[in-house]
């Protein structure tokens, strides 16, 4: 597709195997993530969206490596002058230098800190590694950070257990830009703050979009704030997109009985307005053995007999607004 | 099913009503007054939606109903808690352990840490209405099945017998709402009960919520962060600050035009209201810790009309002009209505 995309990942797989008895035999795999393809402009921010088990958090780690991925590729081109590299294919210790390029930011502020560490020495932590600073240049550039994502400066000393959880996440956001990345994976990374809170750190996260053109991997369950941040909309069911669409696309007119089904449970600030809920029933199957038609159709409203035989292929342009339904095939 | 005594809510007994209750927690650090002066009240039949930041004192509030408050380092210092016209704070522990899930029943956001790993389903059902109801081992089991039923969990004969860990997290919260809803209670407190599930899920329990109680009549005291839900589920609405109501309102009067500036920044927060392109409103500053109330007003140092007034002179809950019993408490509440 456009070849000016920073990121174009196809078939992306991971399956995490199970193991039995004493020769810990292989007898299957957790189909996690089970083939995506996607595309992420520059600047652009794309959400992964779907219910707990979907694969969305598996799909933002396999990209970064920080799990194996299993099959796929993910052409990544760092500058526009057509330099492209697969991540999935370079070894190790290519993949560091581009690790600087890809950074995340995770959903709880207070886990994914060291809180033995301080604060100056977990943000300067990746410019040491990278040789990118040091000394009085590695202090400076901290505290230009931690007052970019509206800290004092004189935190910098300070340990973790002394913030709150909105100011973790800031910290946890400037320790991701330290090295002027190009992609943030977000992982849920608003979900845990109080409202007022959370406000804040979006605008944040838009601030430093537009300054330092980043571009983001956003995976989230609060449907409204995916709303208010994405540029494009990726809805996933038990490994797959299901539905990719600009955001508007999704909200307004989607397309997949599952998308509309997930739109129709969130709950509406207004009570004049209740929600009518599209009625979900039964469970997600098992990712370990899928069955072959599609995934949904089991809690589908509209099935027909031939959506229980063959799993659906992506309707719609290409690059464009795009679901997996036999019912949508003319 | 929306109140009709929106004209009158004064008129009508309130089947709880809490006045000035404070519970402070007491440690090294000082005193955290977790809950400092909460005063509000449940109609019969209608349910209260107690919506608050982290540290807002919600939580602690319900505890105190149900006087689960451990003890030390907690301890409700002050005010006077109303069930049915009675005060709770005189009962003995063993009036209060009838009171508790005969009565008032409670549910939790976290329905695995809440259910008991090593029991099933059904004897966590069965021993509730054993004690409670004094039914024998048949029928404690029977209405066990009923009650799993009644919840929407699918084959109940089968599912009595499961272990939590068996069961999903949409099923675990309907099996605490089958525990809960098992002797009938007039009041049930659900305090972040749809947090920790999905949205799917959480349209779900909101909606088997509302249908239970409309079909039993009972009171539902609903404690959320989440505005949405509030607006989905509650007709009148606490909305809480550093230990305090600020505001007191119907669900509509509340949405159509907060009265507190808390309030109003809480909804301005909400990225379902925001335009597009436009970046968040946002509330300055972050909540106080319960160490470290400002003096005053607690919210002055965020507020953006807060004057010297406000920094000295604590307002009270006070009720708002041409309003029926709608209260905030505010020294600029017309300047508030501006904003």
């Amino acid at each position: 597709m456009s070849k000016d995309s920073l990121l174009e990942v196809r078939g992306l797989k991971k399956y995490f195997p199970i193991h039995k008895g004493i020769l810990s035999r292989h007898v299957g795999d957790v189909k996690a993530v089970d083939g995506l393809d996607f595309d992420l402009g520059r600047q652009e921010t794309l959400s992964l969206v779907g219910e707990s088990g979907c694969g969305k958090t598996t799909a933002g780690r396999t990209l970064l490596r920080l799990y194996e991925p299993t099959g796929g590729q993910a052409i990544y081109r760092p500058d526009t002058d057509g330099l492209e590299v697969d991540l999935f294919k370079i070894s190790q210790a290519e993949m560091r230098d581009y690790r600087r390029d890809l950074q995340i930011i995770f959903q709880d502020p207070y886990g994914s800190l060291n809180p033995r560490i301080t604060v100056g020495n977990t943000i300067g932590e990746a410019l040491r590694v990278h040789g990118v600073a040091s000394g009085q240049g590695l202090n400076d550039r901290v505290e230009e950070l931690l007052e970019r994502v509206g800290m004092r400066a004189e935190v910098s000393n300070r340990y973790p257990h002394e913030f709150s959880g909105g100011q973790r996440q800031r910290i946890g956001i400037a320790r991701a830009l330290a090295l002027n990345p190009k992609l943030i994976v977000c992982d849920e990374a608003v979900s845990a703050l109080d409202v007022s809170i959370q406000a804040q750190v979006i605008n944040l996260l838009k601030e430093l979009q537009d300054e330092f053109g980043l571009s983001y991997v956003f995976i989230a369950h609060d449907l409204s704030v995916v709303r208010y941040l994405s540029d494009r909309v990726a809805v996933m069911y038990l490994g797959r997109i299901v539905e990719i669409g600009t955001t508007e696309e999704i909200f307004k007119d989607p397309q997949h009985p599952y998308t509309k089904a997930l739109l129709s449970a969130i709950p509406i600030p207004d009570p004049r307005r209740r929600a009518s809920h599209i009625p979900l029933t039964g469970d997600v199957p098992s990712p370990i053995n899928p069955p072959k038609g599609c995934h949904f159709a089991a809690r589908c409203s509209v099935a027909e007999s031939r959506c229980f035989e063959s799993y659906p292929a992506m309707v719609g342009a290409a690059g464009g607004h795009q679901a997996a339904c036999h019912l949508l095939e003319s | 099913m929306k109140s009709d005594s929106l004209g009158s809510p004064n008129k009508e007994e309130p089947l709880l009503e809490l006045k000035s209750l404070q519970t402070h927690f007491f440690s090294d650090e000082g005193t955290a007054r977790a809950v400092d002066g909460v005063s509000y009240k449940i109609l019969p039949g209608e349910t209260l939606g107690v919506v608050g930041e982290s540290g807002s004192g919600k939580s602690v509030t319900a505890l105190s109903v149900m006087q689960l408050v451990p003890q030390p380092p907690g301890k409700i210092v002050g005010g006077e808690i109303l069930f049915k016209g009675q005060s709770l704070l005189n009962k003995t522990e063993d009036e209060m352990r009838k009171i508790r899930g005969n009565e008032i029943a409670m549910i939790f956001q976290e329905p695995m840490t809440a259910l008991n790993p090593v029991y099933t389903v059904g004897d966590q059902i069965i021993e509730t209405v054993r004690v409670h109801r004094g039914l024998d081992k048949d029928e404690a089991r029977a209405h066990a099945i009923h009650m799993l039923t009644i919840v929407g969990i699918p084959s109940p004969e089968t599912r009595v017998d499961e272990y939590p860990h068996q069961l999903s997290g949409g099923m675990r919260q309907r099996v605490m709402i089958a525990i809960a809803m098992s002797c009938d209670p007039s009041l049930l407190i659900a305090d972040e009960p749809t947090t920790a599930l999905d949205v799917t899920i959480q349209a779900q329990i909101l909606d088997l919520i509302r249908n239970l109680q409309k079909k039993a009549g009972m009171s539902v005291l609903l404690i959320t962060h989440d505005l949405a839900v509030v607006a989905e589920v509650a007709h009148h609405v606490a909305v809480m600050y550093a230990g305090k109501v600020v505001e007191y309102a119907t669900v509509e009067e509340l949405f159509d035009k907060p009265a507190h500036p808390y309030s109003h920044g809480l909804f301005k927060s909400l990225p379902d209201l925001a335009v597009d392109g436009e970046p968040l409103a946002t509330i300055p500053g972050m909540v106080p810790p319960a160490t470290r109330f400002p003096s005053g007003c607690r919210f002055h140092p965020r507020c953006s009309i807060a004057t010297d007034r406000c920094k000295t002179e604590e307002p009270q809950l006070d009720y708002l002009e041409g309003n029926t019993g709608r209260t905030a408490a505010c020294h600029h509440i017309d300047e508030a209505a501006k904003l």
